[in-house]
């Protein structure tokens, strides 16, 4: 499972958010791919995505989240994705 | 301190948008003349430059109104202006795609339609359109 966090740089409250939700992704799904996205380095793939506000989160090339999840909301989805993989 | 009209004039803006600013909270008076007028100081001024310039980088005025109060709030940092203005980035580039798309939607109705003499019942573009609305379900 591919999970793609776009932000912008220059946030501290971020970046710990960022170690947290990707701890409890690593705890949910097994084949994780955990990618971290400047969204200005990766513009038109934001835009591609319908990326409007920030941080937002794709989970398999699919908007998900449009504003900070928190540790319980990205378990959530992670365990209710990959339960329908199976 | 100035009068509505000399604050007009300063920032270029109408009477009527500077009242309209002043009633959606963009801007307040400092004060009263003794005939009851309102007054305004530079602070206005400046604060109504800040809106023509924001609005020209795309801004509505709520988005706006919220660079105001992250201009006056003492733990807003720079960060939070950047994220404001990354995201209006984002906004107009999806509105740019979505712009493009309909242009070469439209590029591809006008080269179908390559005979401009037909009658317009047989109009090519005529029955795409027709066609698309009829696969497109009405809301």
């Amino acid at each position: 499972m591919k999970i793609e966090i776009f932000y912008t740089p220059g946030c501290s409250d971020c970046v710990a958010a960022h170690a947290k939700l990707r701890t409890a992704a690593q705890e949910s799904v097994k084949d994780l791919e955990w990618r971290e996205l400047n969204v200005l380095n990766d513009l038109d793939y934001a835009v591609e995505l319908g990326v409007l506000t920030l941080p937002s989160i794709a989970v398999d090339g699919e908007l998900v989240f449009t504003s900070m999840p928190t540790v319980a909301q990205l378990r959530e989805v992670l365990l209710k994705r990959s339960g329908a993989r199976t | 301190m100035f009068t509505i009209g000399k604050l007009a004039s300063l920032t270029s803006v109408s009477n009527d948008t500077l009242r309209y600013y002043e009633q959606e909270g963009l801007i307040e008076p400092a004060g009263k003349s003794p005939a009851g007028y309102r007054l305004y100081d530079t602070d206005s001024a400046r604060r109504i430059r800040f809106i023509k310039h924001a609005q020209n980088c795309g801004f509505t005025l709520a988005e706006i109104r919220e660079l105001l109060a992250l201009r006056a709030r003492d733990k807003a940092c720079c960060g939070d202006v950047r994220t404001r203005a990354v995201e209006k980035k984002l906004q107009i580039e999806g509105k740019i795609r979505a712009m493009k798309a309909m242009s070469k939607a439209l590029e591809q109705l006008i080269a179908d339609c390559a005979n401009e003499t037909q009658p317009v019942n047989e109009c090519t573009i005529i029955a795409a359109l027709e066609r698309a609305a009829v696969s497109t379900p009405v809301q």
